[in-house]
C-alpha cells in the first residue's frame, strides 16, 4: 500500500518562506505573474511550496526537499516528463554546436518541415517564443491579409499578455488596447454572426481556443456543429480563422486540436508542449497567408535559436513514438475517474471536465471554490500538486503507480474537506 | 479624473456615513447626539440625495429623499464637494429653528471625521486612536468603492464583471465590510456574513491599516501572509481595480 503524508508530518515550507522573504525585497509581488502565490492558484499559502529545487519525469521537489506529483506541468510544458532523456540529449548536441548564433541553424527548417509533416493545417511554420508572441503574430497576419480592424475573441479565452489579451479594467491597459476587440459567449455561432452583420467588412479574424478551457469554471466543449458553422462564417465572410493552440497542442490530437474536432483553421498558435519545457512557440498557416506572414515585421533576439528547435524535433518526434495524446488521454481518463469515486466515497462530488488530458475539477458542493481550494490544500500538504481554479496537465511519465498514490492522497484530502463541511456534503 | 458627482455620492454616503460609527465609538460624539431626534436631508442637484437621520443615541444614513427635520440644497455635486472640503457653504431650505444644531453638534461631529479620518502627529501611537482611524477608513473606503463601482464609468466596468454573491471582507478577530454584487451593482454592508462567495482578510488591524493608508501593497500583503483570500477569486480580481481607484476619490 502507498505510504502517504497522513502517517508522516505533513509538508512544511521553511526554505521556500525564507527564499519568498528575499525575493519580496527585489522582485515585484516576489514571484511575478502566474507561477506567484498571489495569483489565487495557492489558498492558503501556506499549504503550498513557493519554489521547485529539482524535477524528473512527474515531480517536482521544492527547497525543503517536499516530493510532488505534479498535474499542472509547468502549466503545460511539461509534456514528455520533466528532463526527458531523448529532448535534453539533442538540446545538449545542438547547445554543443551553437545556439544563439548569427545566422539560424539547420534546425529551423527541419523543425518547420516537421511540424508542416504533423499538424494538418499547416502549410509552414514560424518560430518564437511564447504562445502570446505566437497570438500576436496571428492576429498581425490576420489584419495584413484583410486590411481590416477588428477581430472577434471569445469571453473568458486567455491568449495571453499582451495588451489587446486583457480587460480595460486591468492596470496598464488603455481604451485604446482593446478599441478592436469584440466578445461573444463560448458556442454562439449566432452572436458571431450578429456581429459580422454589424461590422461588414471590418472583421479580420475569429480567435478562440479548440474548446473553452477558461479559469474558474467548468470548462466546455465545442456543441454538435459549433466549429463547422464558424468556419463557414468565415469562409463566407472573408475572416481568419485562428486557432489559439497553446495550451492543448498536442495533448487532444499530434495532428492539431482541430484535427480533433474536425475541421481546419486558417492559423493555428503553438507553444507549452512543442518541446517539453525548451522556449519556443510557433504560428503555423495555410498558404493562402503566407505572403500575409512574410510582410509582418516580427522577430525577437532569441527567436533563431538553435537549441529549443533540436529539442522541438525530438519533443514532436517523441510524441509520435508513444501515440502521446492518445496516450495522455487514457491516464487523464483513469486518474479523473479515480477522483471522482475517492470523492464519492467521502459524499462528495467532484465534477470533471474537458478533455481528459488537460481536466478541469471542482467539488460542487458549495458555489464559492472553498471547498476545492481547501482540497487542493490538502492534496499540496502531502505532495499531490493540484490548483483550485485552472485545467490540470497530464504527462506522458505519469505511471500507474503516480496515478495509484494520487487517488490515496486525495481520498484523505476528501475527507478533511468532508469533515471541515459537514453541511455541504451530498444528500 | 474623479468625477464630480461620483465624489458627491463618496462625501455623502461614505465620508458623512463615518457620523454613524462616531455615535458608536466616541464617547464625545455620543454625549453630543444622545438626546438629539432629527434628520437632515442633503439634496444636490444633478448629485445624490440621502439622508442623516439622528434618533435616540443612534445614527444612520440612508440613500434617496426622506422625511426631514432640515433640508440642506445644493447647487450642484462640487458645491456639496465644497461643503465637505470646508470652503463652502449649504443652502438651507428647511428647519432654520434647527440651524444651531448645524452650526453645533453637526460641526463638532464633522471636526470628528476629520479629526479621526486624517491623523496628525503621534496620534496614531494611541492605539485606542489607531483602531478607530483603522476600523473608520476601512468603512469609508469601502462604502465609497461600492459608490466608485455603481457610477464611475470606469469603475462600472470593473462591476460589471464581478460575479454575484457577496464578498466578505475582514480583519481576522474583527470588524467586517461586507460588498454584496448582484448584476454588477454593488452594496455595502458592515458587518460579517453566514455564508460569503469570496473572503479578503487581513491578518491584524496593523496590517489592515498599512493597506489602507498605501503602507503596504496588497500583492505583498498577499504574499508576506498579512494578507489572505479565498473562495471565487474573480469577485476580487474584479473588485482589486475599484481599490485602486479610491484614492482618487478620497486622497
Amino acid at each position: 500500500m502507498t505510504e502517504t503524508k497522513e502517517a508522516k508530518a505533513l509538508n512544511s515550507y521553511t526554505k521556500s518562506n525564507e527564499l519568498f522573504q528575499r525575493a519580496l525585497k527585489v522582485i515585484p509581488t516576489g514571484i511575478p505573474g502566474h507561477l506567484g502565490p498571489v495569483q489565487s492558484q495557492f489558498i492558503p499559502t501556506s499549504a503550498f511550496p513557493l519554489y521547485a529545487e529539482k524535477v524528473k519525469d512527474s515531480y517536482f521537489w521544492d527547497l525543503d526537499g517536499n516530493r510532488f506529483i505534479d498535474y499542472m506541468c509547468a502549466y503545460g510544458p511539461n509534456v514528455l516528463g520533466y528532463n526527458n532523456d531523448t529532448v535534453d540529449q539533442a538540446a545538449r548536441e545542438q547547445y554543443d554546436k551553437g545556439n544563439c548564433m548569427a545566422l539560424p541553424g539547420r534546425k529551423q527548417v527541419e523543425f518547420a518541415e516537421l511540424l508542416v509533416d504533423t499538424i494538418e493545417a499547416a502549410d509552414w511554420a514560424f518560430f518564437m517564443k511564447n504562445g502570446g508572441d505566437a497570438t500576436s503574430f496571428a492576429r498581425m497576419i490576420a489584419h495584413a491579409a484583410t486590411g481590416r480592424d477588428k477581430v472577434i475573441t471569445v469571453q473568458g479565452g486567455y491568449h495571453g499578455v499582451a495588451p489587446w489579451t486583457q480587460p480595460i479594467t486591468h492596470a496598464g491597459i488603455t481604451e485604446g488596447d482593446v478599441a478592436n476587440n469584440l466578445i461573444v459567449p463560448w458556442n454562439d455561432a449566432a452572436a458571431v454572426e450578429r456581429l459580422v452583420k454589424q461590422y461588414p467588412g471590418r472583421i479580420a479574424a475569429f480567435m478562440a481556443t479548440p474548446y473553452d478551457h477558461r479559469v474558474f469554471a467548468d470548462n466546455a466543449l465545442p456543441e454538435e456543429g459549433y466549429w463547422q458553422k464558424i468556419r463557414k462564417i468565415c469562409d463566407e465572410n472573408g475572416i481568419v480563422l485562428i486557432i489559439d493552440d497553446v495550451r492543448c497542442g498536442f495533448r487532444l490530437d499530434l495532428a492539431g486540436s482541430a484535427k480533433y474536432f474536425g475541421f481546419k483553421p486558417d492559423l493555428t498558435c503553438y507553444c507549452k508542449a512543442l518541446a517539453n519545457g525548451y522556449p519556443i512557440s510557433a504560428v503555423v498557416g495555410a498558404d493562402s497567408l503566407k505572403d500575409a506572414a512574410s510582410k509582418v515585421f516580427y522577430t525577437g533576439s532569441y527567436w533563431s535559436s538553435a537549441a529549443p528547435m533540436a529539442a522541438g524535433i525530438a519533443c514532436i518526434n517523441e510524441l509520435k513514438r508513444l501515440d502521446g495524446a492518445n496516450l495522455m488521454i487514457e491516464k487523464g481518463k483513469k486518474l479523473t475517474d479515480g477522483l471522482v469515486k475517492a470523492a464519492a466515497a467521502a459524499d462528495l462530488d467532484l465534477k470533471v471536465t474537458g478533455v481528459p488530458s488537460m481536466f478541469y475539477m471542482r467539488l460542487t458542493n458549495d458555489d464559492s471554490l472553498m471547498m476545492q481550494q481547501e482540497f487542493t490544500a490538502e492534496c499540496a500538504r502531502r505532495g499531490v500538486f493540484f490548483t483550485s481554479h485552472h485545467n490540470h496537465f497530464i504527462n506522458c511519465s505519469l505511471t500507474d503507480d503516480d496515478i495509484s498514490e494520487t487517488i490515496t492522497v486525495a481520498a484523505e484530502a476528501f475527507s478533511v474537506v468532508a469533515r471541515n463541511n459537514p453541511g455541504r456534503l451530498n444528500k | 479624473m474623479a468625477d464630480s458627482n461620483v465624489l458627491a455620492r463618496c462625501n455623502l454616503f461614505a465620508v458623512l456615513r463615518g457620523i454613524e460609527y462616531l455615535a458608536e465609538h466616541d464617547s464625545e460624539c455620543a454625549e453630543l447626539i444622545k438626546d438629539t431626534n432629527l434628520s437632515i436631508q442633503f439634496n444636490v442637484k444633478d448629485g445624490p440625495r440621502g439622508n442623516l437621520s439622528f434618533r435616540d443615541g443612534k445614527v444612520q444614513m440612508k440613500e434617496g429623499k426622506h422625511k426631514s427635520t432640515i433640508l440642506l440644497y445644493f447647487t450642484s455635486p462640487e458645491h456639496f464637494n465644497k461643503m465637505i472640503d470646508g470652503s463652502g457653504n449649504p443652502i438651507p431650505l428647511k428647519g432654520f429653528t434647527k440651524i444651531g444644531f448645524l452650526t453645533g453638534p453637526f460641526m463638532k461631529l464633522a471636526d470628528k471625521l476629520n479629526y479621526y479620518l486624517r491623523p496628525e502627529g503621534v496620534l496614531l501611537d494611541d492605539p485606542e486612536y489607531f483602531r478607530i482611524n483603522t476600523e473608520m477608513t476601512a468603512y469609508t473606503a469601502f462604502f465609497a468603492l461600492a459608490e466608485i463601482g455603481n457610477h464611475d464609468r470606469k469603475g462600472k466596468l470593473s462591476a460589471s464583471h464581478m460575479p454575484d454573491g457577496v464578498l466578505q471582507v475582514r480583519v481576522e478577530e474583527g470588524i467586517g465590510v461586507q460588498l454584496h454584487v448582484n448584476k454588477g451593482v454593488l452594496s455595502c454592508v458592515k458587518g460579517h456574513h453566514e455564508d460569503p462567495r469570496a473572503i479578503l482578510s487581513f491578518s491584524s488591524l496593523e496590517s489592515a491599516h498599512k493597506v489602507l493608508n498605501g503602507k503596504l501593497d496588497t500583492f505583498t500583503g498577499l504574499g508576506n501572509g498579512e494578507m489572505s483570500m479565498r473562495g471565487f477569486i474573480p469577485m476580487l480580481d474584479n473588485m482589486n481595480p475599484l481599490l485602486d481607484m479610491i484614492p482618487l476619490y478620497l486622497a
